[in-house]
């Protein structure tokens, strides 16, 4: 009885000197003066993405600078969009490799079968993710360019310095020698 | 001569008064938008020129290039005539305001305000309030429902809150035994009115941001409910004529706060800074303050908004009245 009183008399004490709303308040200048969480993509930073994340294909190469791809076309096989082309040659050391090995991004679900299939251990699903085009043909990727691309990202999972570049199309290339920072440094839990 | 000399000064006064009102809102814009920013831990603008300071000035190229569009149903003269009807008063209040005593400079004194009425403070709210009519018609002349019923609210609003600012402000005026402004501020000079009224200050901040139509009490322009409210049918300049207007409010609100509860000019003596940027300072304290205050609190509904300015503020007000009347006595 005499709780519910207190409690009662509290809660008009509360309601009279609003402290719901200095409570409000009070948070949101906190928060005023707390430090951003903004990701200043693509002025300054970009995001790294973890290992696990399935961007652009890449073909992996052994010692000697060819692809590790011997052009068995599994993954041709297992790819449910049908969206690898691989026609095989022998080359002149009488290895088989590919001589066109051709992805279309465009129609890829990037579900990550394909490397998965690989026995050779030769595509897997890189870091770079962008990659959007006005030409859906430039969606094409051959061989050499998928030999080119970045692998797996090594830590992942946090922002590195980067900048907006206008010289070789529209690209955002990180800062060589950056720092990479958690993005979660700054988010307040309370 | 003498004579030249005095209208010289007040025309040089006025030209500077109007200059810096119309430049004001640039600056407001960009910081409205960073506190908005940093209270939910973004950046706010940051692209256009260092930290985004130019983002106003695009944003004003963007609005200048727009489409003037007036619906084909629209009354069209009323449509004009409305956001100029909103721009205006804003501009003749400051009439009325001082920002500070006197300097003296190169000789001559100069006044730091341009006119030292007896009734000032009667004619800052009853020209303020002529501020509603643009909003009323910009609301009937648009001929849109959602329009119609912001301006609606708008009239609503403004009647139950006009009074109960009206009534904040007699405290005031009692212990001032004045209603120019000068008077008021010299009144303070020993003790600020926010000791001796606090109620009154409570009264007269609650109703000021409903009087500006700011959140928690925005309801004329709700987004959630009403699209944009009265403006919904303006683009281009006419909007910002309102958005100007809108500031301007904001900042007048800010420098009654400062005039009427807050000393004016005066400082606390342990700080000496000069009148004029104790003044300054503590406006932006309340224009930052209202801006704090939009980014925390969500929108009153609109029974609510009736039911606080009829049943809690207005009888508070009336009280505030009592009391001061018998403290006097
Ligand atoms: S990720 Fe999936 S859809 Fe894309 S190429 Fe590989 S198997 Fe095909
Ligand atoms: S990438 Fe792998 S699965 Fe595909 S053709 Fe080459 S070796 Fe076979």
């Amino acid at each position: 009885m005499i709780a519910r009183v207190a409690q009662r008399m509290s809660g008009w004490i509360g309601w009279v000197f609003f402290l719901d709303l200095l409570d409000g308040l009070s948070l949101t200048l906190s928060y005023m003066f707390s430090k951003t969480v903004t990701e200043r993509y693509p002025d300054n930073e970009k995001w790294m993405p973890f290992p696990r994340y399935r961007g652009h294909h890449f073909l992996k190469s052994n010692a000697e600078g060819k692809t590790n791809c011997v052009a068995c076309e599994l993954c041709a096989r297992i790819c449910p969009c049908r969206c690898i082309t691989v026609v095989p040659h022998e080359d002149e050391d009488g290895e088989r490799h590919p001589r066109v090995f051709e992805i279309n991004l465009g129609r890829c679900l990037y579900c990550g079968l394909c490397e998965d299939a690989c026995p050779a251990d030769a595509i897997a699903l890189g870091r770079h993710y962008e990659f959007s085009d006005y030409d859906n043909k430039a969606l094409v990727v051959g061989r050499d360019a998928l030999m080119a691309m970045p692998g797996k990202a090594v830590r992942g999972g946090e922002v590195v310095p980067a900048r907006l570049s206008t010289e070789d199309g529209v690209t955002v290339p990180a800062i060589a020698g950056g720092e990479g920072a958690d993005w979660w440094r700054n988010i307040r839990r309370r | 001569m003498e004579s030249f000399l005095a209208i010289g000064l007040i025309v040089g006064k006025l030209a500077v008064v109007i200059a810096i009102l119309l430049i004001l809102p640039i600056p407001l814009t960009w910081i409205e938008r960073k506190i908005a920013g940093h209270i939910q831990q973004r950046l706010g603008p940051m692209r256009v020129g260092w930290h985004g300071l130019l983002q106003p000035l695009a944003d004003g190229i963007k609005l200048l290039f727009k489409e003037d569009h007036i619906p084909v149903e629209a009354d069209r003269f009323l449509f004009t005539l409305a956001p100029i009807i909103a721009l205006v008063p804003p501009f003749l209040v400051f009439v009325a305001i001082p920002i500070g005593d006197s300097i003296t400079l190169f000789g001559t004194e100069i006044t730091l305000y341009l006119a030292d009425m007896n009734v000032g403070l009667l004619y800052i709210l009853a020209v303020a309030g002529i501020e509603v009519y643009g909003v009323i018609l910009a609301g009937w002349a648009s001929n849109s429902k959602y329009a119609v019923l912001g301006s609606l609210r708008t009239c609503a609003q403004m009647i139950s809150y006009e009074i109960p600012m009206g009534f904040s402000v007699i405290g005031v005026v009692m212990l001032a035994q004045s209603m120019s402004l000068l008077d008021i501020v010299e009144s303070q000079a020993g003790l600020w009115n926010i000791v001796t009224q606090p109620l009154g200050f409570f009264v007269f901040f609650v109703s000021g941001l409903a009087e500006a139509q700011r959140i928690p009490f925005d309801l004329p322009e709700a987004e959630g409910d009403l699209g944009a409210g009265y403006h919904t049918e303006y683009s281009g300049m006419r909007f910002s004529f309102f958005m100007i207007s809108e500031y301007l409010i904001v900042v007048f609100l800010s420098a009654l706060m400062v005039l009427l509860f807050f000393g004016g000019w005066h400082g606390i003596a342990m700080i000496p800074l000069p009148p004029v940027v104790w003044f300054l300072l503590k406006l932006s304290f309340f224009i930052w303050m209202f801006m704090w205050l939009r980014f925390t609190f969500p929108r009153y509904r609109y029974d609510q908004l009736m039911s606080i300015g009829w049943k809690v503020l207005l009888p508070l007000s009336l009280a505030n009245i009592l009391i001061s009347g018998v403290f006097m006595l």
